[in-house]
């Protein structure tokens, strides 16, 4: 099995390469300094610059010189648009952030959308899975922004003029525990009702194909309950597909939501990653690609390594 | 099995109610005001990198400047702040003696011994002009105090070039005569210099912060303020505490009306019926902590404040038919019902089109080339502009001089402008320029940046001079692209807003003096020598009729030549409630949180 | 292979299994019924039927409600104010008042075709009215005004040429659904994008599925390191967020000459999108490679190329059209998000465009629903249809989709 993994990572190692360099190539194509010398500076300030931040390098250089970092995990690279914040320190208090949001979304997201999958499986073809297929076909043909802009001024303003006193925050955000449901809560709900739509479609021809197995018919045969046929037999062995997707959806969180950050102004990393980009802070953009590759390569493995080890008859080659 | 959903929902809701923080004055008895900003945030907290109005505002809570605007008074007037009295100048007006306050402290800091700050000397003040030469600081702000100060620009060339920048070399035009005395020798008599002072580049740094703090001493400010840095959310907000140790200073006192009668200062009179000499004589600061909040987008800013979690804002353009009636600009009686008080406060401001004198087609000072751009100036629909953008609210005015300052025309307009809508007149000059209906004339690259309304701008001035038959080829880039565009003359139309750095007409007029071309602030890159001579003469000059002569001329001569199509100058438009005291406000500069009182 | 008349190989193709299947689905009808509609909008857009300038002409002032809604009094005194009368009163102040004059436009209103002593006359007669309307306080709050602003208002009228027919039918049309906050026809506007999301859907969703269908035609039917190339490079790709390659791609462009055109819009999608077409081709490519009929091809001596285009793909069509339905979805939908970004459609108005516009300036939070509710009221019913179409064409010919 050691084996198998090493010669996986082997095999995602130029994966990763290529992921850092597509990221560095597309990113050169805007030139930083002028944004950040302002307009009063000479063309000597302009070199000067240019050569402190090592853009005068050639391209192979810098890709070395970031790959030798993100190798020894040394993030101490000072972003370009702040002053005296490192890259590592922007990621640290960025990358919880958007994880507060992502992960109870997700959470929240899967566990309702198996439930709802179930049931319209389970009763395929009649009203009830009627009903929900066509609200979900009805969610997904929204623009995910009118669902903010319209989540943002109903759930938080007229809730809260509604009941006097404001329940979920407009905008902005404060770290802490206790503050989670004030700022997040809306956002995480609003990513739940967008998502909804595509998974409860997912889960619902995961469990679909369940249905149509031998060993449903027999346990209904033998007179099991729907309660226990969907719970005990259905879910569990539906586990791989949601397993996998779930594992694929892992690494996608770090990157939190864009739209949902710079809407409600939380400081999470797709509003981190967002600003970088519009403002070519290159090294922000790149050590977080490259972070987030490695993330991906690892969660593809991991994904290969637990489908063994749930399906025995999946053998690592 | 659906109650497993359901109860979550419930659990969540439940959570959420319960965890709405406390909105208001925090706890036992302690002032907050609670400020707010349309960014994300200044990009840094240290002065001499600065160079938006954000950075300023953040920056001057922290650090002081020698002298001030002084805070009720209109017109400007400057003040001594970290000075006894105003500098002394010579006859010839080229040397400056300073005498610095006594006991002023900088804030308590780990970067001193014992952690306690140290008394300000003169040493300082001229540490922190160095510092706004030396390159590897990214100084946004040297422009200010180029060749300016004798011996000063050599130090700069040297210790740039030199292996390591030397603070403890002197500059010739730097004098230090005693810890609280100090001589500044200029090489030309340049008006604004005494501007300069008050600009917040020029705040005082101690040395010891910026060694202690290295790289990091844009998020650790230590200076003389009346506020402490508590905290900085970076994208969020920034948290200040009253500076114990503060020196002392004292609310402005009532001047009272003047012997015959008449008002000490333009406004007085309105002042004292709001209240704002309720407080004079009791020392700063007077609130214990500012709480100041970023916000990108103008929705949440408005619904916070009209939720009472903002003390004031400025009114966005969308919101304004919410809280005014558009006819009379008057704020609404719902709102003066609930205690919110309206300012109306015009910008020293000029937004323009500019040309790109150096264009082969559409620059050049023969008749030619001038009649085409005039053409196109009157084309532009300033009404239609004005309306759609600035729901009607901005002043259009004619030439290059905002308006309330010596040399603005009378009721903003000019019987030799050529401001549009005016297509009959602008038809008739495009023919006699040699091009009818714009047959002939290339695709007039129109250079402008990604601000919010600036596609809609863009559209407007595309559709109206379509109508003369010439194309607009509308490129919207981000700022630093517009700025490298501008930097290389690579944009031969372009629009942009210069708000006044201080309140004199030369800081607009410099935009169109030759040796500024570019790489320097003028874009126009128009350089007449007739202008220059003029410009030379007035800056040097002190207020007076003779130098408000010279400046008509030079804006007649702009009107002319036409390499600026404009202007427009904003009013903004603030609300603020009940809460906030003694609240006057002004985008001229952004030291007055420590006036701010709050009720409770 | 024989070849036949082109009508029976309809008939034939009409008749087979799936589509007939796809023929009973009523739902997937009416579908293709609406998406049929939007294709001849976009059409009629195309051939100029709303031009380019209907969309950006001012035709009214700002935020007009639809359907002709009463507004309050201070709201009718702006309409009046900023219609005719503003430029009217200019033009007369002209040294050329007739030359002036002819210049005066409104959408498609024009000056009335008065002597210049009547036209004087009016506006004297409306900045009379105006100055006592100006008296008031606040004219929602104050009935008296009523009849002054009815005169008012009849006055501005007055100096509109009426119009007739085409022209007439056209600038109510433009009134329908209001006006945004520049004054230009929302109806219009929504119209028009109707021509840029279907451009948009219809290109990028043809080259990626083309791309993704060669490309994955030739992983599944080569195998060995073609294979392995573009597993690499679809892993590669499917690695960033989507979101943020499309906005990192996008945003490259920004200086490029290309970037006021769609180009970028376009390279932004295709590099995206062919990833998933890719993957479901080579799939299925896979399973079609141990076919008999493929080997027979294989041992008659048929050159690769030649199999792969006349006999894979063509089996594999019925997946790319159901990958071409989905991307084109997809196309729409991201289209919105990179315009409200910023970084997609500049030059044109497009539903993204349209829902920026709104969201900036604060439209939902002063209860002004027109703007947005246009762009996503065509928006959600063209992608409902396309989701409807799909479904119905994944159950016909993969029924054991997800």
């Amino acid at each position: 099995m050691w084996v198998y993994i090493i010669r996986r990572v082997l095999y995602n190692i130029p994966v990763f390469l290529a992921i850092v360099l597509l990221v560095m190539v597309l990113l050169r194509n805007q030139d930083p300094v002028p944004g950040l010398l302002g307009k009063n500076a000479t063309q000597q300030e302009y070199d000067s610059k240019r050569h402190e931040l090592g853009l005068d390098r050639s391209l192979l250089v810098q890709y070395g010189a970031l790959l030798t970092e993100i190798v020894t995990f040394n993030f101490d690279r000072e972003m370009w648009t702040q002053s005296g914040m490192t890259v590592g320190e922007q990621l640290r208090s960025a990358i919880p952030t958007s994880l507060a949001l992502t992960l109870p979304a997700l959470a929240l997201t899967t566990l309702i959308s198996i439930c709802i999958g179930m049931l319209s499986a389970f009763a395929r073809g009649r009203w009830l899975d009627k009903t929900l297929v066509f609200f979900a076909v009805l969610g997904m043909s929204i623009s995910f922004l009118v669902y903010i802009i319209f989540g943002q001024y109903f759930g938080s303003y007229q809730l809260g003029r509604l009941l006097g006193r404001p329940i979920f925050a407009i905008h902005g955000y404060e770290m802490g525990w206790q503050n989670w449901a004030y700022y997040l809560l809306l956002p995480v709900l609003i990513s739940v009702i967008v998502a909804m739509g595509y998974d409860t479609r997912f889960y619902r021809a995961v469990m679909v194909e369940e249905t149509q197995k031998d060993y449903i018919t027999t346990a209904r045969a033998k007179g099991a309950s729907d309660r226990k046929i969907m719970f005990v037999h259905m879910l569990r062995n539906a586990m791989i597909p949601i397993i996998t997707r779930i594992m694929i959806t892992l690494p996608f969180l770090v990157t939190g939501s864009i739209l949902l950050e710079t809407f409600f102004g939380i400081p999470g990393m797709g509003n981190v990653l967002l600003t970088a980009i519009l403002n070519n802070d290159f090294p922000v953009v790149e050590v977080f690609a490259a972070i987030f590759a490695g993330m991906f390569i690892v969660s593809i493995i991991l994904t290969d390594v637990l489908y063994a080890l749930f399906d025995p008859r999946v053998r690592l080659q | 099995m659906l109650r497993l959903p359901a109860f979550i929902g419930g659990i969540c809701c439940l959570a959420a109610a319960g965890c709405a923080p406390q909105v208001g004055p925090g706890g036992s008895g302690e002032k907050v005001a609670y400020l707010s900003d349309r960014t994300a945030g200044p990009n840094t907290l240290d002065p001499v990198q600065g160079s938006s109005v954000y950075d300023n505002r953040a920056c001057t809570m922290v650090y002081q400047t020698l002298l001030q605007y002084k805070y009720l008074r209109r017109p400007l007037e400057l003040a001594p702040l970290l000075l006894e009295q105003m500098p002394v100048v010579s006859e010839d007006r080229k040397v400056y003696r300073f005498r610095l306050k006594e006991n002023v402290f900088f804030h308590d800091d780990p970067c001193f011994p014992d952690g306690k700050g140290r008394e300000l000397v003169a040493s300082d003040f001229f540490y922190s002009l160095k510092r706004m030469a030396q390159d590897s600081n990214q100084p946004k702000g040297w422009w200010l105090l180029k060749d300016s100060i004798v011996g000063f620009d050599e130090y700069r060339q040297q210790q740039n070039d030199a292996e390591t920048f030397d603070y403890d070399v002197p500059v010739e035009g730097l004098k230090v005569i005693n810890d609280h005395e100090f001589e500044i020798y200029l090489k030309q008599p340049l008006y604004r210099f005494t501007y300069v002072l008050a600009m917040f580049q020029t705040a005082i740094i101690p040395r010891e912060a910026v060694e202690h703090y290295q790289t990091k001493f844009a998020r650790n400010p230590v200076g003389t303020g009346p506020f402490r840095l508590e905290r900085w959310d970076v994208g969020s907000q920034l948290i200040y505490v009253k500076n114990p140790n503060y020196w002392e200073e004292y609310y402005p006192a009532d001047p009272g009306i003047n012997k015959d009668g008449s008002e000490p200062y333009l406004g007085y009179s309105a002042d004292k019926a709001l209240g704002f000499y309720v407080d004079a004589g009791k020392r700063l600061p007077l609130v214990d902590r500012v709480e100041l909040k970023f916000y990108v987008q103008a929705q949440p800013k408005w619904l916070k404040f009209r939720n009472h979690e903002l003390d004031y804002t400025m009114v966005p353009a969308e919101n304004f038919e919410e809280a005014y009636i558009k006819r009379t600009a008057k704020i609404r009686q719902e709102f003066v019902d609930k205690g919110i008080r309206s300012h109306a406060e015009p910008l020293l401001d000029m937004i323009y089109i500019g040309f790109n004198m150096e264009d082969p087609d559409f620059g050049g000072y023969d008749e030619k080339h001038k009649w085409l751009r005039q053409a196109i100036a009157l084309a532009i629909d300033w009404d239609e502009w004005n309306e759609a953008i600035y729901n009607d609210l901005n002043i259009l005015y004619d030439g290059p001089i905002p308006p309330g300052l010596e040399g603005h025309p009378e009721h903003h307009t000019l019987s030799h402008s050529y401001r549009g809508p005016d297509l009959p007149r602008a038809r008739k000059l495009l023919a006699k320029a040699g091009y009818p209906d714009g047959k002939g004339l290339p695709k007039l690259v129109y250079y402008l940046s990604r601000g919010e309304k600036n596609p809609e701008a863009a559209e407007i001035n595309q559709r109206n001079l379509a109508e003369l038959g010439i194309r607009l080829d509308v490129r919207l880039v981000d700022f630093s692209t517009l700025t490298d565009a501008l930097r290389n003359s690579r944009a031969p139309f372009f629009s942009l807003a210069w708000g006044s750095d201080y309140p004199d007409a030369e800081n607009n007029l410099q935009l169109f003096y030759g040796p500024y071309k570019s790489p320097s602030s003028n874009n126009f890159n128009y350089d007449r020598p007739e202008y220059n001579a003029l410009y030379e003469r007035a800056r040097v000059m002190s207020p007076s009729s003779e130098r408000t002569k010279l400046y008509e001329q030079m804006r007649d001569m702009v009107i002319e030549d036409a390499p600026m199509i404009g202007s427009m100058a904003r009013t903004r438009y603030y609300l603020m409630h009940e809460r906030l005291r003694n609240f006057k406000p002004t985008e001229d500069f952004f030291n007055w949180p420590k006036y701010l009182n709050v009720a409770e | 292979m024989i070849s036949r008349p082109i009508s029976s190989r309809l008939r034939r193709l009409l008749n087979t299994r799936e589509m007939r299947k796809l023929r009973r689905d009523k739902g997937a009808l009416c579908a293709l019924l609406v998406i049929g509609c939007y294709l001849l909008i976009a059409l009629a857009v195309m051939s100029n039927l709303i031009s380019r300038q209907d969309c950006t002409q001012v035709i009214g002032s700002n935020g007009m409600p639809g359907f002709f809604l009463e507004e309050s009094r201070e709201r009718r005194f702006e309409n009046a104010r900023t219609s005719m009368l503003k430029p009217v009163l200019r033009a007369l102040g002209h040294p050329d008042p007739k030359a002036a004059l002819a210049d005066v436009k409104l959408g498609r209103w024009r000056v009335a075709e008065k002597s210049l002593d009547e036209l004087q006359q009016i506006t004297d007669d409306a900045v009379a009215l105006r100055l006592i309307l100006n008296e008031s306080e606040n004219l929602d709050e104050e009935p008296q005004f009523e009849a002054r602003l009815v005169e008012f208002e009849r006055k501005t009228a007055d100096l509109i040429k009426p119009l007739s027919g085409w022209d007439n039918f056209m600038q109510n049309a433009a009134l329908l659904l209001g006006t945004d906050a520049q004054g230009r026809s929302i109806f219009f506007r929504g119209v028009y994008s109707i021509k840029v999301a279907i451009q948009i859907g219809v290109v990028t969703a043809i080259v990626s599925v083309l791309i993704g269908a060669v490309l994955g035609a030739a992983a599944g039917y080569w195998g060995g390191w073609v294979d392995s190339l573009i597993v690499w490079l679809y892993t590669t790709f499917s690695s960033i967020p989507n979101l943020v390659l499309l906005v990192v791609i996008a945003y490259a462009f920004t200086d490029s000459d290309a970037k006021d055109t769609l180009l970028p819009v376009y390279i932004a999608f295709c590099s995206t999108f062919w990833i998933g077409t890719c993957r479901v081709i080579r799939g299925e490519t896979l399973k079609l490679k141990e076919q008999e009929y493929i080997q027979a091809a294989q041992t008659a001596g048929f050159g690769s190329w030649r199999i792969l285009f006349r006999h894979v793909l063509p089996n594999t069509s019925h997946l790319m059209l159901i990958n071409f339905s989905l991307l084109l979805i997809g196309a729409i939908k991201s289209e919105v998000i990179l315009s409200f970004l910023g970084l997609g459609v500049k030059s044109q108005p497009s539903w993204g465009v349209m829902i920026r516009d709104a969201g900036n300036n604060g439209d939902v939070m002063t209860g002004f629903f027109w703007q947005i509710g246009t762009a996503t009221a065509f928006m959600f019913v063209l992608v409902l249809a396309f989701n409807i179409l799909s479904d119905a064409l994944q159950d016909a010919f993969d029924p054991k989709h997800l």
